[in-house]
């Protein structure tokens, strides 16, 4: 269509022949300043006209409709058409989406427009000015393909990251972190935001391949900032604020509940169904009553906020960066402190980071990154979820009527008002008070607990706990690049990076039960990584064939030691060194050393023809210490192709499309990482007494009980294939990449179980596969762009599904996890299913159930027809409610992830809303498993159940009637949000005012976080990012588990920004 | 240029040479294919096979206090999933994927692994077909006498864990030597009788080849190692389970002539701390204090909940609640009560005292678990000799140390009087030891007037008003509780994820589950 109106402005122009005048200016959009040198071409004067140095321009044309287009490196072609003498003022949009932008890619740099593989570029823009302590969480919603969920949102907490879905079960499926050219594990926790230039993502398998063992999980590439050769250019930042938690459960206190618990019983009153004997409240729910109400005269503790607190955020950065021709340099210093939400939580860090460039000679080139850190992190001994289950009624510190009651019982008789209280302090005693209705109850001589709690209370725990772990990192690397022959360069890099750890565990005397002796764990952690890597790349342009080869080796070592120590019986709680420890634990002390080797050798080749037709293919073969004798090779090729078709003739004439571009590609990347040594059987430590007396220890050994070795174990290969279109339209305002991709995953590195009766339950085994489909969309326009009101937007949509492929000889795998909730992984099915019971409401009345036992409804379960529990769908219909009707009940993988920012700039404000979220995918909220949740939540009692007469909303069971829930569709929820996830408002004082003060730049702004936060329906937690298990649970195939969500954190900072 | 060749080249001889950096072994840890190479290694890895015998023990108790008429799930009211399935066994419904059930079972052959590496490496196998052990020469630089020892003692326990789950879970899988994953799908469940000719060939092999020191002259330092006492004493039990009681009384009669065992002066005196590995302890799974990462787990487990720091420090789980009627069965003056079963707080909560002993650190007690002792051996003779007048003087052997008067013909008058009398003498007498539930077993076959299922069904109506009456409604009535004892389920049943887990071949369920 467009084509067409093109054709036709052309041919209607030439069919006039009167002179009209042209002139006016070229400016540049974003900066005003005139642009000179700007060629013009027209269809009426043949070859190009330039605009002089001020911008202006002046033509003579034949009369008639003429288009002019102005055309300049780094600015997107304009298209304006004449047909009269006018004046235009026109002004050139600098080219952000250019093809000429650099991407780093592995091992090099590629320009954008002969990429062909998936790779995004984040730039870092103000992602430093996010009240987040690491780049990862910053990353959020910012990158289609690209997931990452806080599970967690204590303070310095890592969030779970993946790319391009799960593509594996038991070996590690995060993506590979790469710093300036080094693998690093913790890349994304420890770097100070500023310091980062840009992070690319590797999302395909050809684009990933390159680093071939390690590729699988896709590759983060994080490129920190440089000087140039320029007078020092100094930064400062500082932004401090405040966090809060957004939204907190909604806790009945015991003198609600327990009214509550009286007003069901005067309602099962009027039922003539309920017999008088059932129809009590229990004497412990009475006994808790009575302290909150007659011993602390209605007063109740509210234990959340006993955990939470206002929390402050301070984050400052200064660096400067400059040199001269042949010195550049960039040095600088962050710091940050995140204080947590809940008390003792926090996390401080400290960044130096020196980056030198050097040009040796015209030939050779020297740079050195030196960059240590320091961090600090400490952590509450108790989770969230141990506050806001405690009951009420229990007070922090006993007053001095509840510390007199607790004196009757002999063995209390010591503890006086300020004193921790604790649930067992108030059993095995007597109690009279009186009830919510009124009446007066007393236990009488029975003694009564209000609480079967053997926990201490929770604050008393966290007070006199102290967990703390510092990490001290040094990170440097320096790399030679040596010119060999012209096209011909040699590059060495010898980088290291050191993690020192050390971190000590200390409680008090008593911390977590009465007499406790007080115990110290001490750990220290040795991380040593050496890395060589070791490239010649030849590139050489032969007509309008542009070749780029790169070759090379490269060699990588860890070493890893941990020790810890555990030490009882400590004279004083505050001398916490080893020396004053009466007696060592064995059970907490422990030290290993290990070692891990990798060794690659690695090709590429890029080739362009007349930067239209693009190759890339490329090769990896690694050997990995992980693997036995025979089996340590693996080999990961990869190959990729492109067409931009914008440059071919037929379609460079259209002005709308300014850049088309075809990708497709299919490559092999690998996973090793799995457990050092599964390829062979090691012994552990298991002493005996032996002897007289109480006997001497006798050193012995075991075999592993844990897991049995694979000789034969060996890489795990992903196979995925990418297509991929890039676009660009109407002069660059709109901007699309779409990706589509297909991954297959052989020869899963599994821990099988194995027949238990072996003496072990799994077994290493190379079997199975997965796939995983998506496609990504990304959009970039820009809406509005005038010389001084500016607003653009990016967007982005991916969506992933995955299904087994195969399970070796299993159709399918059940896993029960935390509670005995099932997983279900089947073949042909999402990787992890939910696996249990529909219900359908509750059984309101005995009546309702006779009547379906007598419609020949039985069961072979327990505690299924039970008035008041959930009723559960006999799905196969076979009448008989039984572990066959277990089915399905959805997944906890998303439909969609999504993120949008848009920007705004007017004059000197400038304006940031990034929304992000995630559609569909449901969880298991584990919280009902417990009862304390069931009675303290409000949403757990609303409407809930009482009687045949009184059945509440006929959905909401009661506490503890019926089938366990955690085995139903009723603790199901939907997982899916929309937050308004990052704010960002400033003011950029005017540069001529800052002039007179030597300053280039000065802004202050306004930051926050999570301002609005929304849930689904349904959703009973905190937090649907949160995900938390007991470690042992922590599987891949168990997943979607949340107990005790963490708030959501709401944090408002406000910063200054002076450049000079 | 020259000059950066140089350089190029020698970075590609340095990495050439770092071929050995993928060829990295464990640093930490010794492996498995390398190690049983001498006496010293043989030693060592043996010793992991004697500390391979603490973790069954964790939910032995449940599997035999816990289910007997001894001991009830004592938190009733509790709903959590760990309690739920204590109160599952206590009621005979454990449901097939029973955690403690699995753990017992995969810990026990856990330690069956152990057992039959070390004895596979000193190539001393067991033979299916004509149900002995053979010993071969191996490549293990070992004395034939230390090979006997050593080879006797893992033999011994390998025949204590498959007889625990032979008595358990009936003919269950024949593993008598180290089986690969991919193997073990092909191997099915054996007969209850395969299951005892492992046993009695491998206690035979323990009382051939083991040390025989009398007790008095055992070197001090081997004190708690198996020899061929305790297997002579094992295999009586073995004998006496499977109704060949004239098989036993040989045994136990040399045992008691020969051994140097004997009973010690006072109860209390065979549990004492300060007194483990007396005359009178045959075999004892040994615990050690002090922050070794040996200490016995059990006082903070049977402590009483909540009671703070009054019974032990750290609290306690209140596991094992002895039951009222066994605390009632207690004569007033008889000592062993008190040694038994202990009392806390006002409501005088009971708790099982005699393998209670003072920590430092949680779970981190002296005691013993003390498996055979004397007084079994002295009690089994009188089982299998029957009523006669040499029984009862065995069994006023131990009442005698109770503090009780003899028991006088008058009273065993009747073959179910001297059954009633010995069964409960052996209760009273071995309170916790993990024996009831065995016995009661074993009574099925060798008394004509005891069984075990009537046994419980009694224990049931003498607690349920005070007891199974106040469980969380919808309670069940007594009568539905003692219908939950049928034959079938005095077996447990075979974990579910052993039946679900083999594909290629179908794996029989025990009856009743």
């Amino acid at each position: 269509m467009y084509l067409l109106l093109f054709a036709l402005l052309i041919y209607s122009g030439s069919t006039f022949a009167q002179k009209i005048e042209v002139k006016g200016k070229v400016v540049d959009q974003s900066t005003g300043e005139p642009l000179g040198g700007v060629s013009i071409i027209t269809n009426k004067i043949k070859g190009a006209l330039l605009t002089k140095q001020d911008g202006t321009f002046a033509l003579s044309l034949d009369k008639g409709a003429s288009t002019l287009v102005f055309t300049y490196v780094g600015y997107v072609p304009q298209s304006v058409s004449a047909s009269t003498s006018t004046v235009l003022n026109i002004l050139l949009v600098p080219n952000t989406l250019s093809q000429e932008e650099v991407v780093v890619i592995g091992y090099g740099t590629q320009k954008k427009s002969s990429l062909t593989g998936a790779v995004v570029k984040y730039k870092n823009d103000r992602m430093d000015e996010s009240p987040l302590s690491r780049l990862d969480q910053a990353l959020q919603g910012r990158i289609a393909g690209l997931t990452v969920q806080n599970i967690s949102s204590e303070a310095g907490a890592a969030p779970k990251i993946n790319i391009r879905g799960i593509s594996s079960i038991n070996a590690g499926s995060s993506p590979l972190v790469v710093v300036d050219g080094q693998p690093i594990p913790d890349g994304l926790a420890f770097l100070n935001m500023a310091d980062v230039e840009s992070v690319e993502v590797l999302k395909d398998a050809a684009s990933a391949a390159i680093y071939g063992s390690r590729g699988s999980g896709g590759v983060i590439l994080v490129t920190t900032k440089k000087g140039t050769a320029d007078k020092p250019k100094y930064v400062l930042k500082y932004s401090v604020g405040e966090k809060k938690d957004y939204k907190r459960y909604d806790i009945m206190t015991t003198g609600e509940y327990i009214g509550l618990l009286f007003q069901e019983m005067a309602k099962r009153a009027q039922d003539s169904t309920v017999l008088p004997a059932n129809n009590t409240v229990a004497d412990g729910d009475r006994a808790s009553y009575v302290v909150e109400n007659l011993f602390r005269g209605g007063q109740s503790t509210d234990w959340q906020g006993e955990s939470l607190r206002p929390a402050t955020f301070q984050n400052v950065m200064l660096s400067v960066a400059g040199g001269k021709k042949d010195v550049r340099y960039f040095l600088s210093t962050g710091y940050q402190n995140d204080e947590g939400m809940m008390y003792k939580s926090n996390y401080e860090k400290l960044n130096i980071r020196t980056r030198v460039d050097l040009d040796l000679s015209k030939k050779v080139k020297l740079s050195l990154n030196v960059n240590p850190s320091y961090s600090k992190r400490s952590a509450p001994s108790e989770n969230f979820t141990n506050f806001w289950r405690f009951p009420t009624w229990l007070p922090v510190y006993h007053n001095a009527a509840t510390a007199a009651f607790v004196n009757t019982n002999p063995q209390y008789a010591g503890i006086r008002a300020g004193d921790y209280a604790h649930p067992r302090h108030f059993s095995g005693l007597s109690y009279a008070g009186s009830m919510p209705d009124g009446t007066n109850w007393t236990s009488g001589a029975t003694t009564v607990n209000p609480s079967g709690s053997a926990q201490q209370n929770p604050k008393s725990a966290v007070i006199r706990t102290d967990i703390s772990n510092n990490e001290y990192r040094l990170q440097s690397s320096a790399d030679l690049n040596i010119i060999l022959l012209p096209g011909l360069t040699f590059k060495t890099l010898a980088s290291t990076y050191l993690n020192y750890t050390n971190g000590l565990d200390f409680s008090r005397r008593s911390a977590n039960r009465d007499g406790d002796n007080n115990r110290g764990e001490f750990t220290n952690n040795v991380f040593i990584d050496l890395l060589s890597e070791n490239t010649l790349n030849y590139v050489k342009s032969v007509g309008k064939s542009d070749f780029n080869i790169l070759a090379g080796f490269t060699s990588q070592k860890t070493t890893i030691s941990r020790d810890q120590t555990a030490a009882i019986d400590f004279p004083s709680d505050e001398i916490r060194t080893l020396n004053s420890a009466a007696q060592l634990d064995k059970l907490g002390t422990f030290g290993t050393k290990n070692q891990i080797g990798l060794l690659s050798y690695l090709g590429r080749l890029n080739y362009a023809y007349d930067d239209k037709y693009l190759l890339s293919a490329s090769f990896r073969a690694d050997g990995s210490s992980y693997f036995g004798p025979g089996n340590k090779w693996g080999t990961f090729p990869s190959i990729s192709l492109g067409w931009v078709a914008s440059k071919e003739k037929f379609l460079s004439n259209i002005d709308w499309l300014s850049n088309l571009k075809f990708r497709g590609s299919y490559g092999v990347s690998g996973n090793n990482r799995i457990t050092d040594f599964a390829f062979l059987d090691l012994m552990y430590g298991a002493n005996y007494s032996l002897g007289s007396g109480t006997g001497t220890s006798s050193p012995g050994l075991v075999n592993s009980p844990t897991i049995i070795s694979n000789p034969a174990i060996t890489w795990e290969s992903t196979y995925q294939s990418n297509f991929g279109l890039d676009m660009s339209l109407f002069s660059g305002k709109l901007g699309i990449t779409l990706d589509a991709y297909k991954s297959k995953t052989d020869k899963l590195l599994l821990q099988q179980s194995a027949m238990a009766f072996t003496g072990v339950p799994q077994f290493w085994n190379n079997i199975g596969s997965l796939r995983n489909t998506g496609i990504e969309i990304e959009l970039t326009t820009r809406n509005i762009q005038t010389k001084s009101f500016k607003w653009s937007t990016s967007a982005n949509i991916s969506q992933n599904k995955n299904s087994i492929i195969e399970l070796g000889t299993e159709a399918y795998l059940l896993n029960q996890g935390e509670r005995t909730e099932v997983y279900r992984n089947k073949v042909g099915n999402p990787l992890v299913q939910y696996f249990g019971f529909k219900t359908d409401g509750v059984w309101t009345s005995q009546e309702q159930i006779n009547k379906a036992i007598a419609g020949g409804l039985t069961s072979s379960l327990s505690n299924v027809f039970v008035p008041g529990g959930l009723k559960i769908v006999d799905v196969n219909g076979d009448n008989k409610i039984d572990n066959e009707d277990r089915t399905d009940l959805g997944n906890p993988y998303p439909d969609f992830t999504w993120g949008i920012t848009n920007n705004f700039s007017f004059k000197g404000f400038d304006a940031s809303f990034s929304f992000q979220g995630v559609q569909g995918g449901k969880l298991i909220n584990g919280d009902p498993n417990y009862n304390e949740s069931r009675r303290t939540i409000k949403v757990y009692n609303e409407n809930r159940w009482v009687s045949a007469k009184f059945p509440g909303d006929g959905k909401t069971p009661f506490s503890t009637l019926g089938y366990n829930w955690m085995l139903t569709d009723y603790v199901i929820e939907d997982a899916s949000y929309v937050s308004l996830r990052d704010v960002n408002i400033g003011y950029t004082i005017p540069a001529d005012f800052m002039k007179k003060l030597k300053v280039n730049s000065l802004r202050f702004y306004l930051s926050a976080q999570n301002l609005y936060f929304k849930t689904a329906k349904g959703y009973r937690g905190l937090n649907p990012e949160g995900r938390f298990t007991n470690g042992a649970y922590s599987s891949v195939l168990v997943d979607g588990y949340q107990r005790g969500s963490f708030p959501i954190p709401k944090t408002v900072l406000i910063g200054i920004d002076i450049n000079f | 240029m020259k000059r950066h060749l140089f350089t190029l080249i020698i970075c590609i001889i340095l990495f050439a040479s770092c071929k050995k950096n993928i060829e990295i072994y464990p640093l930490s840890n010794v492996t498995t294919a390398t190690f049983y190479k001498n006496t010293t290694d043989i030693q060592t890895a043996l010793i992991g096979c004697y500390n391979g015998l603490q973790k069954p023990l964790l939910e032995e108790w449940k599997m035999s206090e816990l289910r007997s008429d001894n001991a009830i799930m004592g938190n009733a009211a509790s709903k959590s999933v760990p309690n739920r399935d204590l109160s599952d066994l206590d009621l005979f419904i454990p449901n097939t994927s029973h955690q403690g059930i699995y753990n017992f079972w995969i810990n026990t052959y856990a330690n069956i692994r152990n057992v039959n590496v070390l004895l596979n490496s000193l190539n001393v196998n067991y033979s299916k077909s004509t149900g002995s052990i053979t010993s071969d020469t191996s490549a293990v630089l070992i004395s034939s006498k230390d090979k006997k020892e050593l080879s006797a003692e893992a033999a011994f326990i390998r025949a204590y864990h498959y007889f625990n789950l032979v008595r358990q879970f009936g003919g269950v899988f024949l593993v008598h030597e180290p089986l690969s994953p991919f193997d073990a799908t092909s191997l099915n469940r054996e007969t209850a009788d395969e299951i005892y000719k492992l046993i009695i060939a491998d206690l035979s092999y323990a009382i051939a080849n083991g040390p025989a020191f009398k007790y008095a002259s055992i070197p001090a330092a081997t004190l708690g190692r198996v020899n061929s006492w305790t297997a002579k004493a094992l295999l009586a039990k073995v004998y006496l389970t499977q109704n060949r009681k004239a098989d036993a009384i040989p045994l136990l009669t040399d045992i008691i002539s020969n051994s140097g065992y004997g009973l010690v002066a006072t109860y209390s005196d065979v549990f004492s701390i300060s007194n483990e590995m007396n005359r009178e302890i045959l075999f004892a799974i040994r615990y050690k204090a002090g922050g070794i990462g040996l200490g016995s787990p059990f006082p903070n487990s049977f402590a009483p909940e909540l009671s703070g720091t009054a019974v032990i420090i750290g609290d306690g789980g209140g596991f094992n609640t002895p039951s009222s009627d066994l605390n009632l069965t207690y004569a007033a003056t008889d000592l062993r009560k008190g040694i038994s079963i202990g009392e806390y707080g006002n409501t005088k909560v009971l708790y099982p005292k005699k393998m209670i002993s003072p920590v430092s650190i949680v779970n981190d007690a002296e005691n013993d678990w003390i498996v055979m002792r004397f007084a079994d051996v002295v009690l089994m003779l009188a089982e299998a000799q029957g009523n006669t007048t040499a029984s009862l003087a065995l069994i006023n052997q131990t009442r005698k140390r109770a503090g009780l008067t003899d028991l006088l013909p008058a009273a065993v008058s009747t073959v179910a009087l001297f059954e009633k009398e010995l069964a409960n003498e052996r209760r009273l007498e071995f309170t916790f030891e993990n024996m009831r539930w065995y016995d009661l077993m074993r009574y099925n076959k060798t008394m004509t007037t005891i069984t075990a299922e009537q046994t419980l069904k009694n224990h049931y109506s003498a607690v349920y008003v005070a007891h199974y009456g106040k469980y969380p409604s919808p309670r069940p009535t007594l009568a539905q509780i003692q219908a939950y004892i049928t034959t079938d389920r005095l077996l447990l049943p075979i974990p579910q994820r052993e039946i679900d887990n083999n594909t290629t071949l179908k794996i029989p369920q025990n009856p009743g589950y």
